[in-house]
C-alpha cells in the first residue's frame, strides 16, 4: 500500500472510533430527549377548566370561588352547544324513520365525541368511572378530541394489495341541512371559551396518588414504592457487600476456596435479572415465606441479592485503591489490624464505596424484572412503613411497563407514562451523576 | 531463680503478654475472620441457592414432558388443555435478538473502546466516560418504553425510508474506504509510476461507479419495504445493542489499557501508523479480553427482560424467512415475565414449571459464559504479565 | 556527644541459645566507651520470603539511645531487617523468621509477643511521607486515641509536645485542623515523625526517611534526628553515605542479606575492616 492510502486508512480508522462514541452519545440523546420533553409535559402543560374541576373535586385543591366563576363562564358557551343538541333531538323525532335511523347512529357518535371533549352532557347519568366525569383536562388532548368531533375516520380498503389507509370525512357535511350542522363550526370557534386553557404547573403529579388507574392524579405511590424497594435493598446489600469486600481484600488467602468465592461473585453478577425474580418467588415467598405473597420485603431482598456483586466489586476496588502506606503507618503506630481497617482504610475508601453504593441504589431503583413476581402491583395506594412486610407496592419501573403495555387505555395516558419514565430516569441519572461527581472529587483529593 | 526472673520480666515488659491473653487474642481474631468469611461465603451460598431453587421447579417439567418437545417443537400453547410446550421458536427468538444486538454493538463497542483508550486525548475522554456510564445507568424499562412508544411507531410509519437512510449512512463510508483500498492494492505491483497512476484512477472511477450503483439499488429496495409491525426483532436488537454497548466498551477498554505502552511504542518506532499499530499489535494482544467483553455484553442482551417484553411483539414463531428481523418474535425472558402471572403456582402445573425450565436454561447459559469469560480474562492477564 | 570507639563482635561473645525462642538475655554492658546498653539484639536472625533468605543470620547489638545507620546497596536486606524489628513484615504472608531478635531482652517473634504493643514501643517512619488524609491534629492524635487517650485537653498537650519535638510546631500551630495532605513533603515527613513520637515509643525506625525529599527538607530531618538522639534509640536506613556519616553513631553495612560490618561510624567510614565495605563506601559498587 502506498503511504497516502495508509494515511487515509488511519484517518478513517480514527473517524470510525470517534463516530462510534458520537453514536453512543446520540443514542443517549435520542432516548433521553423525548423522555425529558414529553415527561416535563406531565407537570407543565396547558390545562383546561376540566383539570381544575378535577383537582378541586378529587384533591380539594384550587380556589373554589375563582373556579365557580370560570365554570360559569365556560357554561355560558357550552349552553349553546347543549341547546343545539336538544334542538336536533327534537328535529330527529320529526324525521322519517329511515332517515332518523341513519342520523341517530351518526348523532350518537357526535355525542360520544362531545362527552370526551366536555364531560358528561346534560341529561347523562352520573358516570361510574372518574375518567368519564370530566372532559379533556389537557388542551392538546382537547384539540385531538376536537378533530374526532369534526371528522369521521374511515379506512380505504379498495386496493387489497396495500394496507388500508385512514382518511377523514367532515361530519359537518354529513349533517348538512339539519340544525346540527351549525354545531361543528361553533365548537371549533369557541372551544377555548368552553375549556379555558391556561398554563398549568401541576406539581401534584409528584405528590398525588392516582385517580381511576392513572387517568388523573400523580405518581406518588410509585415513587414511594421505588424508594422503599431501593432503600430496602441497600439496607441488606450494602453492609453485607462492604464486609465481604473487606474479607476479600484484607483477609482472603489465595487458594481454591478464594477463587471459588470470586467465581461465585462474578456468576451472581451475570445472572439475568428475570432469574433473580424467579428465585425471589421460589425462595423468599414460596419457601421462606417472608410474606404471604408479593411484598416490599421480598422484593427488596431479591434486589439486594442482585446488587450485591456490584457493591462488593466497587468496595473492593475502593479498598484496594487506599495506598498501602496508610496501612503501614497505622500499624506502625500500634494499631490492630481490625482497628486499622475501621479507622483508616474504610474512611479513606468510603467515598469510593459510597460511589458504588449510589450506583447500585440507582440500579435497584430502575430494575423491573426482579420485582415483577416479588413486590410489584399495578394499582395501589402508597403504603405505610409498617406494611412493608406484608403488602406489595406500586413501583415506577413496573408501572411504566404496566401503563404502557397493559393499561386498557394506554394511548390516552401517554403523558403519565412519560412523566413516570422521566421521574425514574431522573432519579437514576441524578444518583449516577452524583456518583460521577463524587468520584471526580476523590481523584482530585488523592492528587492533593 | 532463673524462672522467676523470666516471669518478672514478662510482666514488666510492655509488649509481652501472658499466654492466656495471647490465646484469647487468637481466638478473637479467628472468630472475627470467621465471621467475615461467612459473609463472603454467603455470596457462594446464594449462587447455589439460585441454582437449586430454579432447578427444583424446572425439573418437574422435564419429568412430565421430557426434553424433546421443549427443544424441538415450535408449538407454544401453554394455556391449552392439554398444553403444548415447544420452546424452539422462543429460544430462537432469544438467539435472534442477541445476535442482532451483537452485530450492532460489538463493532461499535470495540471501535469506541479503541477510541477511548488510544485515540481520544484525556481531556475529551473525561467527558466520554460519563456518557457511557449514563447509558449503562438508564433503566431497562425506560429503554423498553422508548422502543415501544417512540421507535415502534416510527418504524411502522417510516420503516422503508429509515432502513434506506440507515443503509446509506452506515455503508457508504465503508464502501468508499474499500474502493480506495482495493484500487490501491490492485495497482501496487505495477512498477511504472505513470501507468500505475493511470490504472489507479481508472479503477477508482470504475469501482466508485459500481458502489454508487450498489448504494442506490439496495437503498431503493429498502425504501420499498413496508414494516408491518414496529414491535419487531430489529427494534429490539437496536435497543439491546445500546444496552450492551457500555459493558462491551468498558471491559474492552480495560483489556486495551492492560496492553502496555512499550508494545505501542515498539510498533510506532517501526513506522506503523496508529491504525496499523492498533490493528496489528494491540488488538491481537488484547483479543482475549475483548472476547470476554463481547461475551459479557451478549449476556446482557440475552438476559434482558423489559425491552424484549415490551417491544418484541411477543409472537412465538420462527420468522419467515429465518433471518427476517422485521417480524415480531418472542424471547425466553419475556415469556417468563409474561406467563408467570397466568401460570398456576400452587398446583405446580407444567405451565408453571416450563417457565422455570426456561429460567434454568438462561441460568446455565449465563453461568457457562461467565466462567468462560473469567477464564479468558485470567489467561490474558497471565500472558501479559509474562507468566 | 558520646563517641563510640568500638563495637564488640557480638556473635562471638554471646553464645546463641537455639533451644528456645523465649530466651532472655540480660542487657549487655557494651564495651563501647560511655557504656551504652544493647536495646535491640539480633542473634543469628534470618528473614525469609518464602524460600528466599532476605536477611542471613545477622547478629548485632543496637545500643540504647544511639543513632544506628544501616547502609548497603538496594535489595541487600537492610529495609527487611529494619521492618523485622517492629514486625511490619507480618503484612507479607510468605514471610517468616528464624533465630532471635530481642527487644529489651524479649524475643520480638516470641510466642507471647503482642505485635500491636510492640509497635507502640517501636515506632516507624517510612520512605514516603504517609500522613492520613485527616487533619494535622487527627494525624498526631491517631496513636494516642488508639491507646485510650480521649481527653481533648490531654490530646492537645500530646499533639503540641510531639509537634514541638519534631520541630514542626511553629509551622503548623495555626492550622492544626487543616488536611495534612496540604503540607509540603518535608513537613509531611516531620509530621510523620511527630505522629510516631506521639505514642511515646522507645525506638524510632526510619526507613530512608529523606529519599523522597529535597535537600532543604532533608537537612531539616537530619537536624531533627540530631535533636532526638539521646532520647530515643534511632535506626535509620539510608542510601546516602554522607547522611549516614553525618547523623549516626554506629553504622551497619549489609550486603546480600549479610551483615558485613558493624562499627562506630567514624571507624567504618575512615578505616573499614572489610574490603567489601571499603569498595562500597568508596563507590566502586552501589
Amino acid at each position: 500500500m502506498n503511504i497516502g492510502t495508509r494515511k487515509i486508512l488511519d484517518r478513517s480508522f480514527t473517524a470510525v472510533g470517534i463516530g462510534s462514541i458520537v453514536v453512543m452519545a446520540l443514542a443517549l440523546m435520542i432516548v433521553v430527549v423525548p423522555i425529558v420533553y414529553n415527561g416535563i409535559g406531565a407537570v407543565f402543560f396547558t390545562g383546561t377548566v376540566e383539570h381544575r374541576k378535577m383537582l378541586h373535586a378529587e384533591f380539594r385543591r384550587g380556589d373554589s370561588q375563582y373556579l365557580s366563576s370560570e365554570v360559569a363562564s365556560s357554561n355560558r358557551y357550552r349552553a349553546k352547544v347543549y341547546d343545539m343538541l336538544t334542538g336536533f333531538e327534537a328535529e330527529l323525532e320529526t324525521m322519517a324513520p329511515e332517515k332518523k335511523a341513519e342520523y341517530q347512529a351518526k348523532y350518537s357518535q357526535v355525542r360520544t365525541a362531545l362527552q370526551a371533549l366536555l364531560g358528561p352532557l346534560p341529561g347523562d347519568p352520573e358516570p361510574m368511572l372518574t375518567r368519564f366525569k370530566y372532559g379533556q383536562t389537557r388542551w392538546e388532548k382537547a384539540e385531538e378530541k376536537l378533530h374526532d368531533l369534526l371528522y369521521e375516520s374511515k379506512w380505504d380498503n379498495t386496493n387489497p394489495n396495500v394496507m388500508g389507509k385512514e382518511y377523514f370525512v367532515s361530519r359537518a357535511i354529513g349533517f348538512e341541512g339539519t340544525s346540527l350542522a351549525r354545531l361543528f363550526p361553533y365548537v371549533k370557534d369557541n372551544l377555548e371559551n368552553m375549556l379555558l386553557p391556561e398554563f398549568t404547573f401541576y406539581w401534584g403529579f409528584i405528590t398525588d396518588s392516582s385517580v381511576d388507574s392513572h387517568f388523573f392524579g400523580g405518581i406518588w405511590p410509585e415513587i414511594q414504592g421505588t424508594f422503599f424497594l431501593a432503600i430496602g435493598a441497600m439496607l441488606f446489600a450494602f453492609p453485607l457487600g462492604v464486609v465481604a469486600a473487606v474479607y476479600f481484600t484484607e483477609y482472603a488467602k489465595p487458594g481454591f476456596l478464594n477463587s471459588m468465592l470470586r467465581s461465585a461473585n462474578s456468576t451472581l453478577a451475570g445472572v439475568p435479572s428475570i432469574v433473580f425474580g424467579m428465585f425471589g418467588l421460589a425462595f423468599f415467598i414460596n419457601t421462606m415465606k417472608v410474606s404471604e405473597s408479593k411484598s416490599v420485603i421480598a422484593g427488596a431482598l431479591t434486589l439486594a441479592i442482585m446488587i450485591l456483586p456490584t457493591i462488593i466489586r466497587a468496595a473492593e476496588e475502593a479498598i484496594l485503591a487506599v495506598p498501602k502506606t496508610y496501612r503501614e503507618a497505622s500499624l506502625s503506630l500500634g494499631s490492630t489490624k481490625w482497628n486499622t481497617i475501621a479507622t483508616v482504610i474504610l474512611p479513606a475508601a468510603l467515598p469510593g464505596i459510597l460511589t458504588g453504593g449510589v450506583i447500585s441504589l440507582g440500579r435497584a431503583a430502575g430494575e423491573t424484572a426482579p420485582i415483577i413476581f416479588t413486590a410489584a402491583v399495578s394499582v395501589g395506594s402508597a403504603i405505610g412503613l409498617a406494611d412493608v412486610f406484608s403488602s406489595p407496592t406500586p413501583a415506577l419501573s413496573w408501572n411504566i411497563y404496566n401503563l404502557a403495555s397493559e393499561h386498557e387505555a394506554a394511548t390516552q395516558i401517554r403523558h403519565v407514562q412519560y412523566g413516570m419514565v422521566l421521574a425514574l430516569v431522573t432519579i437514576v441519572l441524578l444518583l449516577n451523576l452524583s456518583a460521577i461527581v463524587l468520584r471526580a472529587r476523590i481523584s482530585k483529593k488523592l492528587k492533593g | 531463680m532463673a524462672d522467676e526472673s523470666v516471669g518478672e520480666r514478662n510482666r514488666s515488659n510492655a509488649f509481652v503478654v501472658t499466654a492466656r491473653k495471647r490465646t484469647l487474642q487468637k481466638v478473637a481474631k479467628t472468630a472475627g475472620e470467621g465471621m467475615l468469611f461467612s459473609v463472603a461465603f454467603f455470596v457462594a451460598v446464594i449462587v447455589l441457592f439460585i441454582f437449586y431453587f430454579v432447578a427444583r421447579d424446572a425439573i418437574p417439567f422435564f419429568q412430565i414432558r421430557g426434553f424433546s418437545e421443549f427443544f424441538t417443537s415450535t408449538n407454544w400453547y401453554p394455556a391449552d388443555e392439554p398444553g403444548e410446550f415447544g420452546a424452539l421458536a422462543i429460544i430462537y427468538g432469544s438467539l435472534m435478538v442477541t445476535l442482532g444486538s451483537a452485530m450492532i454493538a460489538v463493532p461499535m463497542g470495540v471501535a469506541a473502546a479503541i477510541c477511548l483508550s488510544d485515540i481520544l486525548p484525556f481531556s475529551i475522554r473525561q467527558y466520554a466516560k460519563p456518557v457511557i456510564e449514563m447509558l449503562a445507568a438508564i433503566p431497562s424499562v425506560a429503554f423498553g418504553f422508548f422502543a415501544l412508544v417512540v421507535l415502534a411507531p416510527l418504524m411502522q410509519d417510516h420503516g422503508g425510508p429509515m432502513l434506506m437512510w440507515g443503509w446509506w449512512i452506515l455503508v457508504s463510508p465503508f464502501l468508499l474506504l474499500s474502493v480506495i483500498v482495493i484500487a490501491d492494492l490492485l495497482t501496487a505491483n505495477i512498477k511504472d509510476e505513470k501507468r500505475r497512476q493511470q490504472r489507479h484512477w481508472m479503477l477508482l472511477i470504475a469501482l466508485g461507479l459500481f458502489s454508487i450503483f450498489l448504494l442506490f439499488k439496495v437503498g431503493s429496495v429498502l425504501n420499498g419495504i413496508q414494516i408491518l409491525t414496529g414491535t419487531n426483532a430489529l427494534n429490539v436488537s437496536i435497543i439491546l445493542s445500546f444496552m450492551a454497548l457500555p459493558t462491551i466498551v468498558s471491559v474492552s477498554e480495560d483489556a486495551l489499557q492492560a496492553v502496555g505502552r512499550d508494545i505501542r511504542e515498539g510498533s510506532y518506532a517501526l513506522g506503523a501508523t496508529r491504525a496499523e499499530t492498533i490493528i496489528k499489535t494491540i488488538l491481537p494482544a488484547a483479543s482475549s479480553g475483548i472476547l470476554a467483553a463481547v461475551i459479557l455484553g451478549i449476556m446482557r442482551a440475552l438476559g434482558e427482560t423489559m425491552v424484549v417484553w415490551m417491544a418484541s411483539g411477543n409472537s412465538s414463531h420462527i420468522p419467515e424467512p429465518w433471518f427476517n428481523y422485521l417480524e415480531a418474535i418472542r424471547t425466553l425472558t419475556a415469556t417468563i415475565a409474561g406467563d408467570m402471572g397466568e401460570a398456576d403456582q400452587v398446583t405446580g402445573s407444567a405451565r408453571f414449571h416450563v417457565l422455570f425450565a426456561m429460567g434454568l436454561l438462561l441460568l446455565i447459559i449465563s453461568f457457562i459464559s461467565n466462567l468462560v469469560s473469567e477464564r479468558i480474562v485470567v489467561r490474558q492477564r497471565k500472558i501479559l504479565s509474562g507468566q | 556527644m558520646l563517641m563510640i570507639t568500638d563495637v564488640r563482635n557480638t556473635s562471638e561473645s554471646v553464645p546463641l541459645q537455639k533451644t528456645t525462642r523465649e530466651i532472655y538475655l540480660p542487657p549487655q554492658r557494651s564495651t563501647i566507651t560511655g557504656g551504652g546498653t544493647a536495646h535491640i539484639a539480633a542473634r543469628e536472625f534470618s528473614v525469609y520470603y518464602g524460600e528466599f533468605e532476605a536477611v542471613k543470620k545477622v547478629s548485632a547489638d543496637i545500643l540504647s539511645k544511639y543513632v544506628t545507620a544501616i547502609i548497603g546497596p538496594s535489595g541487600c536486606g537492610k529495609s527487611t531487617f529494619l521492618r523485622a524489628i517492629n514486625r511490619m513484615n507480618d503484612l507479607i504472608p510468605s514471610c517468616h523468621t528464624t533465630g532471635a531478635l530481642l527487644f529489651d531482652g524479649e524475643d520480638i517473634y516470641g510466642k507471647f509477643t503482642d505485635e500491636v504493643l510492640l509497635r507502640k514501643k517501636v515506632g516507624m517512619v517510612f520512605q514516603k511521607p504517609n500522613p492520613f488524609p485527616k487533619s494535622i491534629f487527627d494525624n498526631i492524635a491517631y496513636g494516642p486515641r488508639l491507646h485510650g487517650v480521649n481527653d481533648k485537653k490531654k490530646l492537645m498537650e500530646i499533639v503540641e509536645r510531639s509537634l514541638r519535638k519534631a520541630a514542626i510546631w511553629d509551622e503548623v500551630c495555626d492550622r492544626l485542623d487543616k488536611n495534612a495532605l496540604g503540607l509540603s513533603g518535608g513537613q509531611q515527613q516531620r509530621l510523620c515523625v511527630a505522629r510516631t513520637l506521639a505514642v511515646e515509643p522507645e525506638v524510632l525506625l526510619l526507613d530512608e526517611p529523606t529519599s523522597a525529599l529535597d535537600p532543604k527538607a532533608t537537612a531539616k530531618i537530619e537536624d531533627l534526628i540530631q535533636e532526638l538522639r539521646g532520647s530515643y534509640t534511632i535506626m535509620i536506613v539510608t542510601h546516602n553515605m554522607q547522611q549516614a556519616s553525618r547523623v549516626s553513631d554506629s553504622t551497619m553495612f549489609f550486603y546480600e542479606g549479610i551483615l558485613v560490618e558493624h562499627a562506630p561510624t567514624a571507624q567504618l567510614f575512615v578505616n573499614p575492616k572489610d574490603p567489601m565495605t571499603e569498595d562500597y563506601i568508596t563507590g566502586r559498587f552501589s
